[in-house]
Order: C-alpha cells, then structure tokens, then sequence
C-alpha cells in the first residue's frame, strides 16, 4: 500500500480526471437533499442497479439544469468507482469522520488564523501616538505659525518610527489611506477569486 | 538700457543670494556671483551691495513680508538713501518683483531648516490578496494593505518603512486621521484672521 501511495500522489492518480473537477464545480449549486438522492441514484448504478427513474424525478423536481446534474451524476461515479479501490484496512473508519470534521468542521477557522501567523509577514502597526504642533517662531522665521503632526508609530517588531508630517503631506497620507480602505472594501464586493477564470 | 543692465544683475544678485543661503545650493559663492554679474565693480563695493541685499533678505524672508508690509519696508530703505545706505526706487523695484516669486519656497525652506525629526515625503501601497502559502489554499483571508512611508530629514536621503495592515486596522487609521484633521482646522480656521490683525 505505502509503495503504491509514493507512485501515485491520490487515489485519482497525478491528474483529477475532469468528470470530478466538473462536478466539484457544480456541486455548488446542490442541497443536501438533491446531493443525498444523486448519491443514492450512484451508490445504487455501482450496485449494478438501474436508476435512471430516480435521476429523471430528481431532474425534473429542482431547478439545476439537466447538463450540470449530468456533470454532477458522472464526477460522483468516478469518484465512488476510484475510492472503492481503497482497501478499507487504509484508515479506521471513525477516524475519517474525525479527521473531516477538523478539517471542513467549525475548527477550521481557527486552524487557518493560526497556520496564517506562521506566514511571512511584514511588521504591523500596533500603535499610532500624535500630537498637533503649531511651529510660532523659528531661528530664521519670525512668525512661522505653521502647523505640523508629529506622528509616532510602534510596530510589530516592536520598533518605533517617528517623524514629522507637514500639513500638505498630511492630506496627501489621509486620502491615500481613505483609497486604500476604498480598494479593500470594492475587493470583498466584487469577488477576486474569479481572477483565476 | 543702464537701468534695464542694473536691473538684471541685481536679479541675477538676489537669486544668487537666495541659492546658497535658502536653497541650500553650495555651488553659488560670493566670488562666482561677482565675476558672473558685477565684474567691473570694485570688491569692495561688491561686498557691500552683497552684504546689503543679504541684509534685506534675510529681514524679509524672516518677516515673511507680505505686499503692504515689503512696500513699506521698501519705502523706508529708500529714504534712507541720503545716509549713503539707502536702496534706490530701481533696486526697490527689482526686490518687490524678486519677492513676489520666491516668497512661498522661501518661506518653505525656512520651514524645513527647523525640522529636526524626519517628515514624511512620500506614501506608496498596494492592496493584496493571499492567494496561497506552504500549505495551499488560503483563500479566505482577507485584503492586505502593503504600505511604504517614505521618510527623511532635510538634505538627507530617504529612510523606507513597509508595514502591512488588515481592513480594521486601515479602518482605524482613518478615523485616528479625522481626528487629527480636526485638530488641525481648530488651528487653522483661526490663524488667517489672527495673522491679518498682527
């Protein structure tokens, strides 16, 4: 078993055949109810049994078109007709449902907040201290009466960076921190991931 | 034609003057301005108009003098013509001119020259998604704000710092902002009369 599992990366072989990538995709649209009865109709055709009356009720009682229950239906049988073929001595059966539920469970958040800490990261900002000055006379001017933010900065790696912003630069920063939270709000709307389409 | 001559070269004088003592430049020295603008004067006599409009700029720029009180301050040098040190009305002239274009950086070089901390000079980000790390996936972390603080002191170069920021913390970044605009229009809605009255 072990020297089969170095060859072969999955039991689906070093490239997911695209019947199980289609149905991945479709399977979004799916409730449990339509992917329990699908599974059912499947389980049952691996049986040798003939189940097209219960596909076609499924069909024609929900609103998934037939050419995505289709990918569905045939991404499921591939994957069962695969994983049959894992012996059962692999993994005790209770504990699949254990490693499962960690892994797509309620823990999951917390498991990927944690692991994300361990990234790469650049230091963050833990504190922003500042004060208004207002610069009165100066050795070379008299009356200067020029505002000025001094702007102190504790960071993650616990450095601390101050200096000082003129006013101008002051607007120049607030807009630019305005755009960035902008951007950042417009990426949770439009969803980026379709950048991979 | 004379006039026109004089008028040029004391130009030429005040931005030579204004170069190396505001601007910081070190290649413009007193002996390169004489022998590009006055080279038939006499030294001495160039040392003391030098040293004059010297003089007169530094009590204008330390002043910040607007128009009304560059005129009057004009105006009183050149009565003072018949004492020998006097401005006359052509050089009088040329000042005015001379101000009214450079008044603003001097004012802002001047500002700097009392900067000790470095300020900020530039700001750069980007906006990024995690698309995956060592273990794969992680698509569901958030936007990341990646931003660069250019800082320096004055005639020094750049310092960079990076820093990275989730949304909240971009979010309270803003509103630490507002409340620093806020404290910086208690000041300034109240200066402009302030410094009209003075």
């Amino acid at each position: 078993m072990s020297t089969g599992h170095t060859k072969e990366p999955s039991f689906l072989g070093g490239r997911i055949p695209p019947e199980i990538e289609l149905m991945s995709k479709n399977l979004k649209d799916l409730d449990q109810d339509t992917f329990r009865k699908l599974l059912k109709a499947v389980v049952g055709a691996l049986e040798g049994r003939d189940n097209r009356d219960a596909i076609k009720s499924v069909s024609e009682n929900c609103l998934i078109s037939p050419n995505k229950l289709n990918h569905v239906v045939a991404g499921m049988y591939q994957v069962l007709s695969e994983a049959i073929r894992i012996s059962s001595a692999t993994l005790k059966q209770e504990f699949i449902s254990d490693f499962s539920s960690v892994v797509f469970g309620n823990r999951r958040v917390a498991l990927e907040a944690a692991s994300s800490q361990t990234d790469p990261h650049l230091p963050t900002l833990e504190q922003l201290q500042w004060r208004v000055d207002v610069a009165i006379s100066t050795g070379s001017l008299s009356r200067a009466l020029q505002p000025s933010v001094l702007m102190q900065m504790k960071l993650s790696d616990s450095s601390f960076k101050q200096f000082e912003v003129p006013v101008s630069k002051f607007q120049e920063l607030r807009y630019n921190v305005a755009l960035i939270l902008k951007e950042m709000n417009d990426l949770e709307k439009r969803n980026i991931l379709k950048i991979q389409d | 034609m004379a006039d026109t001559d004089a008028a040029k070269s004391l130009s030429g004088l005040l931005n030579g003057i204004t170069q190396k003592v505001y601007y910081n430049n070190p290649d413009i020295t007193e002996e390169l301005l004489k022998n590009e603008l006055y080279l038939e004067m006499s030294q001495d006599e160039f040392s003391a108009l030098h040293e004059k409009m010297r003089g007169l700029l530094k009590s204008i720029a330390s002043a910040d003098m607007d128009q009304g009180q560059l005129d009057a301050f004009l105006t009183a040098q050149t009565k003072r013509r018949q004492g020998g040190a006097g401005l006359s009305s052509e050089q009088a002239a040329v000042l005015t001119r001379f101000w009214k274009t450079h008044r603003t950086k001097v004012r802002e070089s001047l500002l700097n020259q009392s900067r000790w901390e470095p300020a900020l000079r530039g700001v750069s980000w980007r906006v990024d998604v995690q698309a995956g790390d060592r273990r794969g996936d992680t698509a569901h972390s958030g936007a990341v704000a990646l931003v660069e603080l250019e800082l320096g002191r004055t005639g020094e170069s750049s310092d960079f710092v990076c820093l990275e920021m989730d949304e909240s913390k971009v979010n309270l970044l803003l509103k630490k902002m507002g409340d620093i605009q806020q404290s910086i229009d208690r000041i300034v809605h109240h200066s402009p009369q302030k410094s009209e009255e003075a």
